[in-house]
């Protein structure tokens, strides 16, 4: 087994350096982590400090402030660990195991070559005075400001009425409650006279938020839950709020002595950029990770970077810090101790063939090509993900995939289809990340399948080329399909897409050829659905009945 | 310190501890991974895709991937139907384990004439998924090569990811589940969703034409003293309801709720889906009966004017929420980790969620409070590396 290990890998020394990028809490914490591990640390931070003082995130409530500053300190007191505060990311070149990145810190541009990079940027967080038509001052503060002056001074809002509204300038989420529900006990204890909380829906899906805001409701505070924004106006030193009352059902006036207006949880200022130089999806809302199930929970598009925190998501501290953690030991896992076995047949280019034009290098979903000084793409093994998308859209035919050459397909294609049989011949292409297990599964669970289904796997539907599809025609199939992860499930974000677009095309093609564009099938479907492998199946069996044998036959 | 002397059993092995066990064995760790059930993925590895014209990221096709990756990986020894008895010790621990009585079912009993003849029966006896069929034989046992016998293991920590268990509806007995045909849990509309292919009525098999979901039964319930917010039960409704709209755009839905809880960060983008497809009304139903022709007739307080209206809808979905596991004060007991004020095990470090009171026991997943899919693995990955670190090794 060894010899033939041997002979089909290769052994790729690794850079086992890591740069992460962000110097709140979950850049500290993966930092302190990945140092654990043995592996060399740059953290970088675009602000002075790093620790609770680059934190966006609301630190009220937390157990002790201090445990987060001792954690900070540990940065100082750890080998291995670089920390550059008033730097900036610049540029970055390479691939997992093979970073060089660019550093611009107040003097200088330092370079530094890593394997892995953890984005761990914080929020960019602002009261939204704006969105409630509000100018901050007298009675209006920021949640911020509150709780300054509640850490400063309680007392003072002794017997005062405080007012706040949320989730109407933005969507509300469970970080924005709890920094309410916080504050709510905090003027509680203080003997505050009104509490009086507007939001449009109560986002409580966090660890003990509901139990919070029954406690706060129970000790007197008030929730209005409105489908708009109260109408505000100040009045002399106050405010009053005008609402209509959903649950009494009238319009409703209150005077209050603080409005206290909810604040942004934006993605980072600089994240656009870091996206850009990394060649890393943006996902919505512009955080760094696209909605696909095969981010879970850190991962990117490419091999070897990693998002933690704010930079991916809007939720607590104890989450980012979960983060920190997952990303540790995803970089652990593909810096290893500094090689790696990687089969030397992943994806290869035949340089003879290849005409330099740059369309393996732009289409590539896992930024896995470079491009060498001599002219010369070369695929990284370690960052390819063998998708084949490369492979298909190379016009020169010049890659091809381990286990998945041209070759090996066209002649499975050709050898399913001799065998013959009565029923009509399907020839389904299966991506191995959804319909291969989905047919399984039909197979194993005694789901009655048409007979004359041949299902060949491909990768990636990525990977399916428009000439395999012409060549099942050619060999006697009298219908295809081609059957592919539902659009967002892709694990190379855009398989799918090619694989339809490329079915389009050979629609028009056998319809030049005579043949009903109906016998050529694109449907998407998931791993775990066995019925809806069956569904579509059956379905074309019955149209191809309907059809008639191919007459290229 | 030598990798190859560490072993961790992980209990439980829905999607958060087949995560634990399979970052764990990646990392060089021997993985002991024992589960109550016949099969491995715990709820999850039963619920249906939700995709509509666009995958809506529900995670359960991941479960699929995480059982593929633990079947795969030779570093995780499997103990199914198995539960642990008794620990001893104080790192490292010794772990009885004993039989939980589950077994397979035949897979010729269930399934003898096709599948289509009880889709139920043969999905449940091949553990819902291809990869749990590894670890049977086609007589219905256990295939002793793929499955471990419960026997003692010495074990230099233990993740306990025992889950949850979902609201049994009975506690509510005006929604007379079990009475009423046509009221079913979003367990049971998942189940179905993913066995038979489709949106049925369990009454006569017929597909609806008026749907309801009422969200938050048996989460955030004061009555129950059930103070938390499931979670998971805004998102798999709506999407649920979202793609089966999709699927029968004439079909009708409403959803019943109090707050409606974010799903991921398109939201925003798929609540206004939402709402162009489906009516809202804010209010939570008071009871239901069985009409006739087997509807379900749900009265409400209309929001407009709070006063008490009839609705009848051919299927009532009852959106049951995350509740404590049934095994967790023995659990608490036996391993010695304390229980939070709401039935789940406790974290008692804000900062650190993955740690119990007791050094060397860690907690993923549900066990711990309720949680998504996706937080469930990032509970578990964080397990993971707290365990690495416990060892001395990372
Ligand atoms: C109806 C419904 C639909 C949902 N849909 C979604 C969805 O679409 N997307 C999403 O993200 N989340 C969804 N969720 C939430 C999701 O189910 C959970 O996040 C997930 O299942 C938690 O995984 P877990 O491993 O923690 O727990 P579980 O799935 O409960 O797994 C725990 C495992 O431990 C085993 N076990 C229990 N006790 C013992 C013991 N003593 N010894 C050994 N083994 C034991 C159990 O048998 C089980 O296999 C849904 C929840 C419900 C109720
Ligand atoms: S797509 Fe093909 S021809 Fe173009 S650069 Fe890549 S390998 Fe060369
Ligand atoms: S096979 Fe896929 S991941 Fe690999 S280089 Fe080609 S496009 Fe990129
Ligand atoms: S909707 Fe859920 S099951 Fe379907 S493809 Fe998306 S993540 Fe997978
Ligand atoms: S997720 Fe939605 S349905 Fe579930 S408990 Fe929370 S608010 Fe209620």
């Amino acid at each position: 087994m060894t010899a033939k290990l041997e002979t089909a890998m290769e052994q790729i020394e690794i850079a086992t350096g890591v740069l992460v990028v962000g110097g709140g809490m979950t850049g500290v914490a993966t930092a302190l982590e990945v140092a654990r591990q043995g592996y060399p640390v740059t953290l970088i931070e675009a602000g002075e400090k790093v620790g609770p003082a680059a934190e966006s995130r609301p630190r009220t409530g937390l157990p002790d402030a201090r445990r987060l500053q001792d954690m900070a300190a540990r940065l100082a007191q750890t080998d291995g660990i670089e920390v550059l505060t008033a730097t900036r990311l610049d540029a970055a070149a390479g691939v997992a195991g093979d970073f060089k990145v660019w550093l611009s810190t107040a003097e200088d541009v330092l370079e530094r070559r890593v394997g892995a990079i953890v984005v761990a940027t914080e929020f960019d967080t602002a009261p939204l005075y704006d969105g409630y038509g509000l100018t901050p001052g007298g009675a209006v503060i920021g949640q911020s400001e509150l709780e300054q002056r509640l850490a400063g001074d309680p007392g003072s809002f002794s017997g005062k009425t405080v007012a706040f509204v949320a989730g109407f300038a933005q969507s509300g989420n469970p970080m924005v409650m709890q920094r309410i529900f916080h504050c709510v006990k905090a003027l509680q204890d203080a003997g505050a006279a009104g509490v009086y909380v507007y939001v449009g829906d109560l986002k409580v899906a966090d660890d003990g938020l509901e139990r919070e805001y029954r406690t706060g409701r129970d000790r007197g505070a008030i929730y209005f839950k409105l489908k708009e924004a109260p109408a505000i106006a100040a009045s002399g030193a106050q405010v009053v709020i005008g609402f209509h009352d959903p649950v009494v059902r009238q319009q409703i006036e209150v005077t209050a002595d603080c409005l206290v207006v909810e604040e942004s949880l934006g993605v980072g200022a600089q994240c656009a950029d870091l996206a850009a130089i990394l060649r890393i999806d943006i996902g919505p809302r512009g955080f760094l990770q696209s909605d696909n199930i095969y981010r879970f929970p850190v991962a990117t598009n490419r091999e070897g970077i990693f998002v933690a925190g704010a930079s991916r998501e809007v939720r607590s501290l104890p989450w980012a810090l979960a983060d920190a953690r997952n990303a540790a030991l995803q970089v652990a896992e593909v810096l290893g101790d500094g090689t790696r076995l990687v089969p030397r047949d992943k994806a290869v280019v035949d340089i003879g063939k290849c005409t330099f034009c740059l369309t393996c290098y732009r289409c590539c979903p896992h930024g896995a090509i470079y491009w060498l000084s001599e002219n010369k793409p070369v695929i990284s093994p370690v960052a390819c993900q063998a998708c084949g998308i490369c492979a298909s859209e190379c016009p020169m035919d010049a890659i091809q995939i381990g286990g998945f050459t041209d070759d090996l397909i066209r002649g499975q294609i050709a050898a399913k289809l001799a065998q013959v049989n009565g029923d009509p011949a399907i020839v389904a292409f299966c991506c191995q990340n959804s319909a291969l297990p989905a047919g399984e599964m039909a197979a194993t669970f005694r789901m009655s399948v048409p007979a004359g289904l041949r299902t060949i796997q491909v990768p990636c539907a990525g990977k399916i080329d428009l000439q395999y599809i012409l060549d099942a025609f050619v060999s006697g199939a009298d219908g295809v399909l081609v059957m592919a992860c539902h659009p967002g499930n892709c694990k190379s974000e855009r398989g799918n897409t090619y694989a339809s677009w490329r079915v389009e095309d050979a629609q028009r093609l056998i319809a030049g050829a005579g043949l009903e564009p109906e016998r050529l099938r694109f449907a998407t479907l998931a791993a775990n659905m066995g019925t809806d492998f069956k569904a579509i199946v059956v379905d074309m069996d019955q149209k191809i009945r309907e059809l008639g044998k191919s007459r290229l036959h | 310190m030598n990798s190859q002397t560490k072993k961790v059993m992980v209990i439980g092995g829905g999607i958060a501890g087949m995560t634990a066990a399979w970052e764990l064995a990646r990392a060089g760790v021997e993985v002991a991974l024992v589960e109550k059930a016949a099969f491995l993925g715990g709820y999850s590895i039963q619920y249906a895709c939700k995709a509509t014209d666009q995958c809506q990221q529900c995670g359960a096709c991941g479960v699929e991937k995480m059982l593929a990756n633990v079947i795969g990986e030779p570093r995780i020894r499997v103990y199914l139907a198995a539960e642990a008895a008794a620990v001893a010790g104080d790192g490292p621990f010794t772990v009885t384990l004993r039989a939980s009585g589950n077994q397979p079912e035949a897979i010729d009993a269930a399934c003898g004439k096709g599948y289509e003849k009880d889709p139920a029966a043969c999905a449940a006896a091949r553990g819902y998924s291809i990869h749990n069929a590894v670890f049977y034989k086609a007589d219905g046992g256990f295939d002793p090569r793929r499955v471990a016998a419960p026997e003692s293991v010495e074990v230099d920590a233990v993740v306990v990811a025992t889950g949850f268990v979902p609201f049994n509806p009975d506690e509510k007995p005006t929604y007379r589940y079990r009475q009423v045909a046509n009221v079913v849990t979003g367990l049971d509309l998942e189940r179905a969703k993913r066995v038979y292919g489709d949106v049925r009525r369990p009454s006569d098999g017929a597909l609806p034409k008026k749907m309801a979901f009422i969200q938050c039964v048996g989460s955030r319930d004061e009555r129950l003293g059930h103070l938390w917010c499931s979670q998971a039960c805004c998102p798999y409704a709506l999407r649920s309801a979202l793609a089966t709209r999709f699927k029968h755009p004439e079909l009708d839905i409403t959803v019943f709720y109090m707050d409606i809880q974010n799903t991921t960060n398109s939201f925003d983008t798929f609540y206004e889906q939402c709402r162009q497809s489906m009516r809202f009304v804010r209010t939570i139903p008071v009871d239901m009966y069985e009409t006739e022709d087997g509807g379900v007739r749900t009265r409400f307080m209309a929001e407009e004017d709070g006063l008490p209206v009839e609705e009848i809808f051919d299927l009532v979905v009852l959106s049951v929420g995350i509740m404590p596991g049934n095994d967790n004060p023995a659990l608490a007991e036996m391993l010695g980790i304390g229980l939070g004020a709401e039935g789940f095990f406790a974290r008692p470090d804000l900062l650190n969620t993955s740690a119990t009171v007791r050094n060397g026991l860690f907690v993923a997943g549900t066990a711990g409070g309720p949680m998504t899919i996706s937080g469930s693995m990032a509970s578990a990955g964080q397990s993971a590396a707290a365990v690495l670190q416990y060892l001395g090794r990372a």
